[in-house]
C-alpha cells in the first residue's frame, strides 16, 4: 500500500444543475504516469482541480501518501507536493524566466540570492534536457518552451506529483515526443504524473494505467498496455466510434478563393501575415494546419471581411473583395465559423431565434414591410433546429444555455443554409464531445459534395488529416507548402508547423535557446 | 437617517406617502415629477440596452430647455402656438440630440470613455444656462434672480387637467413609452442595437454598422431628454431659470435600471419615483426632514436593486465552516 501516493475515494461535487464529479474513484502510485481520460465536460478538470485546492469535495475522501487530509486550496496542495499545470500558463510575459520561478517560490526571504536560483534553474534544465535558459524573457520561448518553464516552475516548489491539464493541446507532435522524453525522465526520479487528455493515440503512448471518466461518472481504471485504443475509445464515449468518415472522391473545380501576397496585422499591430499565398477550389475542403498564433485567426479575419489587410489580394469567385466590409463579402457567398462562438459568432444572452436571423434579419420574408415579423423568424428558427437536431429548452431561452455542442450546431446551421460558395471554419470542433465533433465533421463533408469551397482551420491534426483533400501548413505568416491528401504525411506536416523542414533542424533547434 | 433627527421614520413614510398620492393634488404633483422622468428614462433604456453608458441626460435636458427657450423668448407673442410649439420641440429634440451626439462621436472615433465625457458635458450645459440666466437671457425685473422673462401664452404647454399643473407633456411621454417599446420589440434598428448590446463582436461579425446605429440611438436618446427640458420649462414653469431640476436626468437612470429596461415599466416606476420627489417637498414641509432625504431613498432603492441582482446571477449558499 504505501507505494499509493494519491488516494480519492468516493468525491463528488456539485455546481448548480450538474454534477460534475460523481463518486469518483482515483489512485495514482508512485512512479507511474496516470492518464485521466473523458470527453469534454467528463469531470477531469473538476476532479484535478479538487486534488489541487481549488475546489472543496462535496463528498469523498482524499489520501496523500496514505494519510487523510484537507486541501483547502493550492498552497496546500504545494506544501503535500502536489503542482498542477494548467493548460493556460501563468507566466509573466515581459519578466525572464528567472523572475518567473522566483515569482512562484514558496518563502521568499528579504533577499533573494538571483545568482543561485539561477544557477539552480540550469541544473534543472540539464537533469531533465529542457533547454531553458534563466535570462530569457517569456514572450521570446516558444509556446513548448513556455510550458517547460511551468514545470521548472513546479519542480522548484518541490512537487513530487505533477498534474498536467491537456498539456499536449498547444504542441506540434515533434515538441509532444520531447515533453514525453521530460516526464519519462521525472517518474525515474520517483515522481508520479497525472495526465489529462482526449487524445487516445498519445494516451496510449504515455501512460502506465487509465482512469476513465464520463459525464462526471467513475468507469473504470485499466492498464494501458491490457487494452486497445477502440475498447478505450468505446469506455470514453459510451458506444463504438467512428474513426474514419466515409468520403466521396473529391471532384476539384472552380477557383472560388485566391488570396495572393496578403499582408496584415495583428491586434498588437505586428505583421501577422506575411505576403501569404492560398487557393481554395469548389468541391474541397482544404485543411490549413497550424500551432495556434501563426496567423490562422488573422487570416480568417482578412478574408471574412473583419480586418483591414495592409497588402495583397483576395479575391472571391474572381471578384476583388481585398478590403471590402463584412457584410459585402458575405454577401458575395462567404460564410463563418469563428474561432470562438460565444466571442463572435453568437450572441449568447439573445435567443435562439434572435441568433438564428443575424444573417438575414434584414431580408424578406422575416424583414417584412420595414419591420422584423417575429412569427416568421420563428417558424426559421425551428426549421434550423429540428433540421439539425438542435437541442434546445426553448426557442426563446438564451443560447447561453445550451451546452457547446448545440450552440455549435446552431451556428453551423445557420451559416450553412446561406448556401455560402466558401466556407471558412475555425476550430469548428474545439470544445465539442464526439458526437457533436463527428456531427460537425460530417456537414463539413457534405457541404463539399455540394460543392461548396472549404477552408478549414484548425489545431487537430487528425481532424484536418480526416477530411481534408488537401493540407497546407502555416508557420509565421506564411503558407510553406501544401500537399495533396494522398501525399501528406503527418510527421512531415509537424515539422513544418514547427517552421522546420528537416527532422535534422528540429533536433538543432530544441537546445538552441541555451 | 431620518430617526437621527429624532422623527419617527414611520411618520415620515406616511407624510411621503400622502404627499404623494393622497390627494388630487399631490397626485397631480407627481404626474408633473413624473413627466420628464418618464421621456428621459425612455430615451435612456435605449442606450443602455445598448451598453453605452449615458449619464449625460443633465446636460441633454439642460440643452432642450435653452434650445426652446430660444423661441419662446425670441418670437413674437402673436405668432399661432399651433407653430411656435411645433418648433420648440424640435429645437429641443435637436439641442439634446447634439449634446448626445459629441460624446458618442468622441466614443466610436477615439474611444473616449463615454461615461466620462457625458459627465463633464453635463457640466458645461450647466454653465452655459448660468451665463445665460445671469447674463443675456436674465429678466432685467428679476431683482438679480437668474430667471428669464415669463413665455408668453403661445409658448406654454397647454395644461390638461384643470387646477393642476399637469400639461400636455405627459401625452407626449406616454405615446414614446409605448413607440420605444415598439422601436426596440419589432423594428431592424431595435434589433441591431440589441445584439450590439449583447456582443458588439458578432454585431460586427454579421455585417451591423456599430457607428450608425449607435449615434442615431444616441441622437434619439438625448432628443427624448431635451424634449424632456422642453416640456419643462414650456409646461411647468413658463420661463428658463437656474433651477430647472435637471437632476431628473440622474433619477431617470434610477428609473431607466429599476424598469429593468423595459420601456413599459419605465412607465410605472417613473410614477413610483415622481412620488418621492413630489412627497419630499411635502415632509420637508411638514416634518422638517430635508429634502435631500429624497435622494438618500432613491440611491437605496437602487443599491437595494443593484444588490439584488447578484443574487439573481449567482446563488449564494451560507453554510457553517467546516
Amino acid at each position: 500500500m504505501d507505494d499509493i501516493v494519491v488516494s480519492l475515494k468516493n468525491i463528488t461535487k456539485r455546481f448548480p444543475g450538474i454534477v460534475a464529479n460523481d463518486r469518483v474513484n482515483f489512485e495514482l502510485r508512485r512512479g507511474e504516469v496516470h492518464t485521466l481520460l473523458g470527453e469534454n465536460g467528463a469531470g477531469k478538470s473538476t476532479l484535478m482541480n479538487i486534488l489541487d485546492g481549488i475546489y472543496q469535495p462535496d463528498e469523498g475522501e482524499i489520501y496523500i501518501n496514505g494519510k487523510l487530509v484537507e486541501i483547502k486550496n493550492p498552497s496546500d496542495a504545494m506544501r503535500l507536493g502536489i503542482g498542477m499545470i494548467h493548460q493556460h500558463f501563468m507566466l509573466v510575459e515581459t519578466l525572464t524566466v528567472l523572475e518567473n520561478v522566483i515569482l512562484g517560490l514558496a518563502e521568499q526571504g528579504l533577499y533573494i540570492n538571483k545568482k543561485e536560483i539561477s544557477k539552480r534553474i540550469e541544473e534543472v534544465s540539464d537533469r531533465y534536457n529542457l533547454c531553458i535558459n534563466p535570462s530569457t524573457k517569456i514572450w521570446q520561448l516558444s509556446v513548448g518552451e513556455q510550458q517547460r518553464v511551468e514545470i521548472i516552475k513546479t519542480l522548484f516548489r518541490g512537487a513530487q506529483i505533477l498534474i498536467l491539464d491537456e498539456p499536449t493541446a498547444v504542441l506540434t507532435p515533434q515538441e509532444v515526443e520531447v515533453s514525453f522524453e521530460i516526464y519519462k525522465q521525472m517518474i525515474e526520479e520517483g515522481k508520479s504524473i497525472i495526465f489529462i487528455s482526449h487524445k487516445l493515440n498519445e494516451v496510449m503512448d504515455i501512460s502506465d494505467r487509465i482512469t476513465v471518466l464520463r459525464k462526471g461518472k467513475y468507469i473504470g481504471t485499466v492498464d494501458t498496455d491490457k487494452i486497445t485504443e477502440k475498447e478505450l475509445a468505446t469506455m470514453m464515449v459510451g458506444r463504438e466510434v467512428l474513426f474514419r468518415l466515409e468520403r466521396k472522391p473529391h471532384e476539384r473545380k472552380d477557383k472560388v478563393l485566391q488570396v495572393s501576397n496578403l499582408k496584415a496585422l495583428d491586434d498588437k499591430g505586428l505583421l501577422a501575415l506575411n505576403g501569404l499565398n492560398l487557393e481554395v477550389f469548389s468541391g474541397e475542403i482544404y485543411g490549413l494546419a497550424g500551432v495556434a498564433g501563426n496567423g490562422q485567426k488573422i487570416l480568417s479575419e482578412a478574408i471574412a471581411g473583419l480586418r483591414k489587410v495592409i497588402d495583397g489580394k483576395i479575391t472571391i469567385a474572381g471578384k476583388d473583395l481585398t478590403n471590402a466590409s463584412a457584410s459585402e463579402i458575405f454577401a458575395h457567398g462567404v460564410s463563418y465559423i469563428p474561432p470562438d462562438r460565444l466571442k463572435m459568432g453568437l450572441v449568447p444572452n439573445l435567443s435562439s431565434v434572435d441568433n438564428a436571423i443575424l444573417r438575414r434579419y434584414y431580408k424578406p420574408p422575416i424583414y417584412n414591410r420595414h419591420l422584423i415579423n417575429y412569427s416568421e423568424a420563428e417558424r426559421y428558427a425551428k426549421k434550423l433546429i429540428e433540421e439539425y437536431d438542435i437541442m434546445v429548452p426553448r426557442e426563446d431561452a438564451p443560447v447561453k444555455l445550451l451546452s457547446g455542442g448545440n450552440m455549435q450546431k446552431l451556428l453551423l446551421a445557420r451559416e450553412i443554409s446561406e448556401q455560402p460558395k466558401l466556407l471558412i471554419a475555425v476550430h469548428p470542433t474545439r470544445g465539442l464531445d464526439v458526437g457533436a465533433t463527428e456531427f460537425v465533421r460530417r456537414e463539413l463533408l457534405k457541404q463539399r459534395d455540394n460543392g461548396v469551397a472549404v477552408l478549414l482551420i484548425s489545431e487537430d491534426l487528425d481532424e484536418i488529416f480526416m477530411i481534408s483533400d488537401r493540407i497546407g501548413v502555416i508557420y509565421e505568416g506564411q503558407i510553406l507548402d501544401t500537399f495533396d491528401i494522398k501525399e501528406a504525411k503527418i510527421e512531415k506536416v509537424g515539422l513544418l508547423m514547427a517552421g522546420m523542414k528537416s527532422e535534422r533542424e528540429f533536433s538543432e533547434q530544441v537546445c538552441s535557446t541555451v | 437617517m431620518i430617526s437621527f433627527k429624532g422623527i419617527n421614520p414611520l411618520a415620515a413614510y406616511k407624510a411621503l406617502l400622502i404627499g404623494a398620492f393622497g390627494s388630487t393634488y399631490t397626485f397631480s404633483e407627481t404626474i408633473v415629477a413624473a413627466t420628464p422622468l418618464i421621456l428621459i428614462a425612455t430615451g435612456l433604456v435605449l442606450v443602455f440596452n445598448m451598453k453605452f453608458w449615458n449619464i449625460g441626460a443633465y446636460g441633454q435636458y439642460i440643452m432642450g430647455a435653452i434650445f426652446s427657450s430660444y423661441f419662446a423668448l425670441n418670437v413674437s407673442p402673436s405668432v399661432s402656438p399651433w407653430i411656435l410649439l411645433p418648433v420648440m420641440c424640435v429645437a429641443s429634440i435637436i439641442g439634446g440630440a447634439i449634446w448626445a451626439l459629441i460624446p458618442a462621436f468622441m466614443k466610436l472615433v477615439w474611444e473616449v470613455n463615454e461615461v466620462i465625457s457625458t459627465l463633464l458635458l453635463n457640466y458645461i450645459a450647466l454653465y452655459i444656462l448660468k451665463y445665460l440666466m445671469y447674463g443675456p437671457w436674465r429678466n432685467p425685473t428679476s431683482h438679480g434672480f437668474p430667471l428669464s422673462k415669463m413665455f408668453a401664452a403661445n409658448a406654454q404647454l397647454p395644461r390638461i387637467w384643470p387646477h393642476t399643473r399637469v400639461h400636455l407633456g405627459i401625452v407626449f411621454a406616454i405615446i414614446i413609452v409605448f413607440l420605444m417599446y415598439f422601436i426596440i420589440k419589432k423594428t431592424r434598428f431595435g434589433y441591431e442595437t440589441r445584439v450590439i448590446g449583447e456582443n458588439s463582436t458578432a454585431a460586427r461579425y454579421a455585417g451591423i454598422s456599430i457607428f450608425r446605429n449607435t449615434m442615431l440611438a444616441m441622437a434619439i436618446s438625448g432628443g427624448i431628454a431635451g424634449l424632456a427640458g422642453m416640456a419643462q420649462v414650456s409646461g411647468v414653469i413658463h420661463l428658463l431659470q437656474l433651477e430647472i431640476n435637471p437632476n431628473y436626468g440622474y433619477t431617470a437612470i434610477i428609473v431607466a435600471w429599476l424598469a429593468s429596461l423595459n420601456p413599459i415599466a419605465v412607465l410605472l416606476v417613473s410614477i413610483l419615483l415622481g412620488g418621492i420627489e413630489a412627497g419630499g417637498s411635502q415632509i420637508q414641509m411638514m416634518m422638517h426632514v430635508p429634502y435631500g432625504i429624497v435622494g438618500v431613498i432613491e440611491s437605496s432603492i437602487l443599491f437595494a436593486l443593484l444588490g439584488g441582482e447578484i443574487f439573481k446571477t449567482f446563488r449564494v449558499k451560507f453554510r457553517r465552516r467546516g
